[in-house]
């Protein structure tokens, strides 16, 4: 067993990670271990990441024990790049986290100088990289081991020596290993962009608020959503883009981030609109011991042209106007649950079953065409048909009677057979026949009934079975 | 208001004949029927002129008739709420066809939104275009609500209904309270959209609907085609409360090639009133 990671107190008792337990323990009699669990340890980098949203929309974990933030046009949010730093490092150790916060214009020199960098000396101004980076170590590159040990024992101790050489000669004196190094010299100095910073694209718009008092009851929370949604409807109106979907993070002072996503049917800028998806959902967000910032990210954009919404609503645009109807839609999947709404669209099957299914509510629904001849159907069938005990007074023809959830109902009147052969290329072995008969009982109550399978060909096999598929109004 | 509208009308008074008296004092009686029809507060998008009825004589005849300056513009409110039930457990289905015919008897075309819980689309299935087509209905128009909790099909009905964008909302709720139902009437009112609320739990909860409907089903005729086959569905209607109308009961059929509602010749059989009297008892049961 060798050690993960240690703390500061155990470092000065002079205990570095890697080293073997048991030569720690004889070092420190008194050592307080835990186990490594790697797998929470980046979950918990993973939030971290996500509270990081706060600074930038733009944000990933890199590596095991480092986070990338994007910080381009966010930096004048904080006071300036070095403020920004500094609040940074401030708000992780407010959180216990012990963190160096490094500064430059490509991912590669921002790595370096998170960990190799002098106190006070971690930001690289724009084009100042090359003088910042010089003196670092080899190791600051982010090379593999035995690369860096080869290059210190060729004496090339600091980023500038490596840097210094022609690339020629670098990439004949070291064969195979000087591809990696030019790589990652390229990457460093923005010749080349790096591909282990992968991260997610910033969204077309967004809006954020900062509160000096941290914000608890739920009528600040939806006071600040009015806002985001304002600002963001502006910026949206000004690039003339609309919105399809809408991410909410609430970022809490204790390092917890409450995220709410919604989605629009149609692209949108609507900011009363777009504040009436997220009813419902602010409520279950949990404040913790107060909400500092807010963050609004349009998602996903699309263009729309400048339009005369307000209108729409004072019944201009018609009754059913299909915006009108579009908006309500929104507000019901958003609170429902996207297939809790639906339309009914028929679909070419003579099983009952099978002749209409559920499609997007927007729109206008299929058209059906009218088919005379074919026997009523009931308002609503049953999910499942199902079993009753009948009577027929001959062996294929119309029940006389039958009992249903334990009442016994005489039959007077029927019409039928409809009968509805399996469809071969669906049904299993055991699909049969079915004879379908609508028939009125004393009362004028109506039944929809069938008969699966006939008496003529079950021959010693399973006799048919009655059952009842709906109810007529 | 009244006295600021009589003023007027006063002051235009004086000093003319017995004839333009009586014009004056319809005129007057117009102003008043307008004054009367505009609720406080929302000002509603609806034609509320364009009367909605059943098309049968005695059902119309207890509708309220004040909703206009003629007799011939009475009818039910479209921005109210209508409730239906059974008369028992087993004439829901036949509660809520007659709901979709009233539907089609309005003739408003747009969308209807359907909302729904769990409990009635777990007991009696889901709303199926092809019966919907064959009551005279066009499945096309409808938007589906099917919600897992029946808290929020009350929900989304009192939210497509103040939208305004559906043309008509049909509910269907197992259990109601008075401070529910007068939401949803003030949601119908606001966006100026009729509500056809099925109710499971039967009329006897106060509600504020504006017309509450019972609705049994009653042996049919034959098929004009076939003497052994069932012919037009035929309803026992009662309307126990129509706000300004007055209780009525009869018997209808539903025709859904013509769409109208068509008396039942069936009253004056002797088969089906003596079956009526020994069922009365049992729809009070139901009620109950």
């Amino acid at each position: 067993m060798v050690l993960a990671a240690v703390n500061r107190q155990a470092e000065a008792g002079g205990l570095v990670s890697g080293m073997r337990l048991a030569d720690a323990r004889a070092l420190l009699p008194r050592l307080a271990t835990a186990g490594s669990r790697p797998e929470e340890d980046r979950r918990g980098l993973e939030r971290l990441a996500l509270w990081c949203h706060r600074f930038t929309p733009s944000s990933a974990v890199d590596g095991a024990d480092g986070l990338l933030l994007d910080i381009t046009g966010c930096a004048h949010l904080f006071g300036g790049e070095a403020t920004m730093a500094v609040e940074v490092e401030a708000r992780l150790a407010g959180l216990g986290f012990e963190a160096r916060a490094g500064l430059a214009d490509t991912p590669a020199a921002a790595w370096a100088l998170a960990r190799f960098g002098d106190e006070g000396r971690r930001i690289a101004e724009p084009r100042l990289t090359l003088t910042v980076l010089a003196p670092l170590p080899i190791e600051a590159l982010r090379l593999a081991p035995e690369d860096s040990r080869l290059l210190r024992r060729l004496g090339l101790a600091t980023v500038g020596a490596a840097e210094a050489l022609p690339r020629a000669a670098l990439a004949r004196r070291f064969g195979r290993h000087s591809g990696a190094v030019l790589h990652r010299l390229d990457c460093a100095f923005g010749r080349r962009t790096d591909p282990v910073a992968s991260l997610p694209p910033p969204p077309a718009c967004l809006a954020r608020l900062a509160f000096p008092e941290p914000l608890i009851d739920l009528a600040a929370l939806e006071a600040a959503l009015a806002r985001l949604l304002d600002n963001l409807s502006a910026s949206l109106e000004r690039r003339r883009l609309g919105v399809r979907d809408l991410v909410l993070l609430f970022f809490r002072v204790d390092g917890g981030t409450a995220r709410r996503r919604v989605s629009a049917a149609r692209a949108t800028r609507d900011g009363v609109h777009l504040g009436g998806l997220f009813a419902g959902k602010i409520e279950t967000v949990d404040p913790g011991f107060g909400i500092d910032v807010a963050v609004l990210h349009a998602v996903r954009t699309e263009p729309l042209a400048s339009e005369q919404y307000r209108l729409a609503a004072d019944g201009l645009e018609g009754r059913g106007g299909s915006g009108e109807l579009v908006r309500l839609i929104d507000r019901l999947q958003a609170r429902l649950g996207k297939e809790s709404v639906f339309r009914l669209e028929p679909v070419a099957s003579h099983l009952p079953e099978r002749a209409e299914r559920r499609t997007d509510p927007d729109g206008k629904g299929a058209i059906r065409p009218a088919q005379p001849g074919l026997p009523q159907r009931p308002l609503r069938p049953f999910d499942r048909p199902e079993p009753v005990d009948a009577v027929a007074e001959v062996p294929d023809g119309p029940p006389a009677l039958f009992t249903w959830r334990r009442v016994r109902r005489r039959i007077v009147r029927a019409e039928g057979p409809e009968r509805i052969e399996p469809e071969w290329w669906a049904g299993g072995p055991e699909a049969r026949p079915r004879d379908y008969y609508r028939v009125e009982d004393r009362d004028g109550r109506r039944y929809w009934l069938f008969r699966a399978g006939l008496y003529r060909d079950a021959g010693g096999k399973e006799p048919p079975r009655w059952y009842i598929h709906g109810l007529y109004g | 208001m009244t006295s600021s509208c009589s003023s007027e009308r006063v002051s235009a008074g004086p000093g003319v004949s017995a004839v333009s008296k009586d014009v004056g004092l319809a005129a007057l009686r117009r102003h008043i029927a307008a004054l009367e029809r505009r609720s406080p507060g929302a000002a509603s998008p609806v034609d509320v002129s364009r009367p909605w009825r059943t098309g049968i004589e005695a059902l119309d005849g207890a509708l309220p008739a004040d909703r206009g300056p003629e007799p011939a513009s009475a009818g039910l409110a479209l921005n109210g709420v209508h409730e239906a039930a059974g008369a028992s457990p087993a004439d829901r289905p036949a509660a809520l066809a007659f709901l979709a015919a009233l539907l089609v008897r309005l003739g408003r075309h747009g969308p209807v939104a359907v909302c729904q819980g769990p409990g009635s689309v777990a007991r009696l299935g889901r709303l199926y275009g092809p019966g919907w087509r064959d009551l005279g209905a066009d499945p096309a128009d409808l938007v589906i609500v099917e919600t897992r909790h029946e808290r929020d099909a009350l929900w989304a009905m009192e939210e497509s209904l103040r939208s305004g964008a559906a043309a008509t909302v049909l509910g269907e709720t197992e259990q109601l309270a008075f401070v529910a139902s007068r939401r949803l009437a003030l949601a119908a009112r606001e966006g100026g959209t009729p509500l056809l609320l099925l109710r499971g739990d039967g009329l006897a909860p106060a509600s504020a609907a504006f017309s509450r409907w019972r609705v049994a089903a009653w042996p049919g005729s034959a098929s004009p085609f076939d003497e052994a086959a069932p012919g037009l569905p035929r309803w026992h209607l009662e309307l126990t409360r129509c706000r300004g109308g007055r209780p009525v009961t009869c018997i209808v059929e539903w025709n859904r090639e013509t769409g109208h509602f068509d008396m039942a010749a069936a009253l004056a059989d002797r088969p089906a009133a003596s079956r009526t009297a020994v069922r009365r008892p049992a729809l009070e049961r139901a009620a109950g």
